[in-house]
């Protein structure tokens, strides 16, 4: 049994080979506004940390810039929020199944605040119940969490609802945590937007949107470069035939080759996306997309960046 | 109208079922081959894609019914339609050899016999046409035929060779081979002899020379001059022999009272004798009346038995197989463009 932890672990030390190594932990270190007054020592400055951490005067001596580290007073909670209905077990626009972007994104998200000690909890579910399992540190409970979505998300599990599990999180969780929140393309409607401002009040919020398969046309150009290869597939060959999770009906993909579906769906998508963006960035939630696995590091690293730039 | 291979409709029933049975179970098993997508009303709501929906499915139905029409007729092709007629054909069996009198005798009347055989000839259908010109030897011109533009050239060739024409005397050529002039006797036995066998699995290997009638039209005065091999009661116990009638037209019967040594006499008894007939004629333009009651006689004497006759008749069916193709042709098209 291949552990999802372990995949998720070497898509991040690739992306940390890449990157600065630490630049990723740094990034997550910055999340958090409350810090205890508690000096505790002195580290080297890695790209991503608060620039107003930097001890100047000890750098001044030191010779390259040094962080005050101080004495973390209370473990941080993480709540991973997600949405386990059949939905996400479409393709998403990779080609994969959702499922495994939410996975891996859940992952990285998870291991940096395991990194970090502090502990991770989830919350996910379907239209028809929403189930939490509690925030706990460590791997095994990591790599439990991800089981949990990855086994309740299928093609036969009830309608997908994400607004469900943030009112659900709304009403049942008060102290002060990081909410992840891993959806698919959704438009927030007003009802999911007096949520997400009342959740917004309490907690911190980074939420990453999981593209859904183009239902018509290829890929958007310029979105994601990491999926070229992937869309270029796509668009080799004749149209797939795709059919809706929702209600199983077929989706002949001939018929949504011409230039005016493509062109209308475009600019639909266009809207919905836009839709969402204004609504989230009105409401100081980070926001950022995913497609395939393969952006989900460079996206969770873009994700924390905007978050810290928000503050 | 009827089917010959009625049983090919329950066959293609059949089979057509089984194919659709066959066609269902794949289909299913395609459902999991297909990508699952969430969000697939995104799609379908747009106008755009519903107009798509709306046009494809016209199609659709277009090349749906285009393929129904079209296995539906080849079906009806392939059971063999056909109509069963009853048909009673005018049978002109007959086989008939104008027998001519050259010698200087008739030369005043053989003109005229000519030109009677040529109207004769055009009014002719599937009767065979022989022409034999005799005087002391006989010549046969054209054998037996039912090439008519042949049978004028020829008689248009015999009647300038009658009336003189410059060039024309090698016509008869061989006529006067033997001894003597007007060898009437020997001049019909020729004819006689110009039919095919007549004994079953004959000289033309046909068997079907039995069912047709023979006829000799024998244009002579009998005036015999010399000594012929046969007699013409010989030559006639010959035709009688091989089932030839003989009808003698005799242009100038010269005979006075009833002594059967006469020569109109005894060409009359050589041709009843045979079931023919004579006839003494005074005036040549009497013999298109006499050679229209042969033909009449001829004519009544054969008539065919009444015949089923079974036709295909799949001209519709494929005519509409091919339409329907050609509509499923440009509906196919115009699905995968």
């Amino acid at each position: 049994m291949s552990s999802l932890l372990t995949r998720v672990k070497s898509k991040m030390s690739i992306f940390a080979h890449r990157k600065a190594r630490g630049m990723l932990d740094g990034e997550y270190g910055s999340v958090f506004k409350g810090r205890s007054l508690d000096f505790d020592d002195l580290r080297a400055y890695l790209p991503g940390d608060e620039v107003r951490d930097i001890d100047w005067k000890a750098s001044a001596r030191h010779g390259s810039p040094l962080i005050k580290r101080y004495v973390a007073v209370r473990r941080q909670t993480v709540l991973l929020v997600t949405d386990t209905g059949r939905n996400m077990a479409a393709s998403s626009l990779g080609g994969e199944a959702k499922k495994d972007v939410a996975v891996m994104a859940l992952g990285v998200v998870g291991y940096l605040a395991h990194r970090h000690g502090d502990v991770v909890g989830l919350v996910c579910g379907d239209e028809a119940e929403s189930r939490s399992l509690p925030a706990k540190a460590g791997e095994a409970h990591l790599e439990r969490l991800l089981r949990a979505v990855n086994d309740s998300t299928a093609l036969t599990s009830p309608r997908s609802s994400i607004g469900e599990q943030l009112s659900y999180v709304a009403r049942n969780f008060g102290q002060r945590m990081l909410l992840f929140v891993v959806a698919d393309e959704v438009v927030p409607d007003a009802g999911m937007e007096r949520v997400l401002r009342r959740l917004r009040a309490q907690h911190e919020v980074l939420w990453l949107t999981v593209r859904d398969a183009q239902l018509a046309g290829a890929g958007p150009a310029g979105l994601q470069p990491a999926r070229t290869e992937a869309a270029g597939a796509q668009t080799a060959g004749p149209p797939a035939d795709r059919y809706d999770v929702a209600d199983a009906g077929l989706l002949p993909g001939r018929l949504a080759a011409s230039d005016t579906v493509i062109r209308a769906y475009a600019a639909a998508q266009e809207q919905r996306d836009a839709a969402r963006e204004s609504v989230l960035r009105r409401l100081g939630i980070a926001h950022v997309q995913a497609g395939s696995s393969h952006d989900v590091m460079p996206a969770v690293f873009t994700l924390l960046e905007r978050h810290r730039r928000g503050k | 109208m009827e089917l010959i291979f009625w049983w090919m409709i329950p066959a293609a029933l059949l089979l057509g079922a089984g194919t659709y049975w066959l066609a269902r179970k794949r289909e299913q098993g395609r459902q999991a081959a297909l990508r699952p997508v969430a969000h697939g009303h995104r799609l379908t709501e747009l106008p755009e894609y519903q107009a798509a929906v709306r046009r494809h499915r016209r199609w659709l139905t277009v090349a749906a019914i285009a393929g129904g029409v079209l296995m539906a007729a080849a079906l009806v092709a392939a059971a063999r339609p056909a109509g069963r007629s009853t048909i009673s054909p005018e049978q002109r069996n007959r086989d008939i050899i104008l027998c001519l009198d050259a010698s200087g005798s008739m030369s005043s009347a053989d003109a005229a016999v000519v030109e009677v055989f040529a109207r004769l000839a055009q009014g002719f259908d599937g009767e065979r046409l022989g022409l034999t010109v005799f005087d002391s030897s006989a010549v046969q011109v054209f054998p037996l035929t039912d090439d008519y533009d042949f049978v004028q050239e020829q008689l248009q060739a015999a009647r300038e060779a009658f009336d003189g024409a410059p060039g024309s005397a090698g016509f008869l050529d061989g006529t006067w081979n033997g001894a003597g002039s007007s060898l009437i006797g020997d001049g019909l036995a020729s004819c006689v002899q110009g039919f095919p066998a007549t004994d079953g699995g004959g000289a033309d290997g046909s068997g079907g020379s039995e069912e047709r009638s023979r006829s000799v039209v024998l244009a002579t005065d009998n005036f015999v001059s010399g000594e012929p091999i046969f007699t013409l009661t010989e030559a006639a116990a010959l035709a009688r022999k091989k089932d030839v009638r003989v009808y003698a037209l005799n242009p100038g019967d010269f005979d006075y009272g009833t002594d059967p040594d006469q020569p109109g006499a005894e060409l009359r008894a050589a041709a009843e004798g045979t079931g023919g007939a004579y006839y003494p004629l005074d005036s040549p333009d009497a013999v298109a009346d006499i050679i229209r009651k042969v033909q009449s006689t001829e004519a009544t004497a054969f008539t065919a038995a009444p015949k089923a006759v079974v036709s295909d008749r799949a001209e519709i069916p494929l005519g509409i197989a091919l339409v329907s193709g050609l509509v499923l042709a440009g509906a196919t098209w115009r699905l995968r463009s």
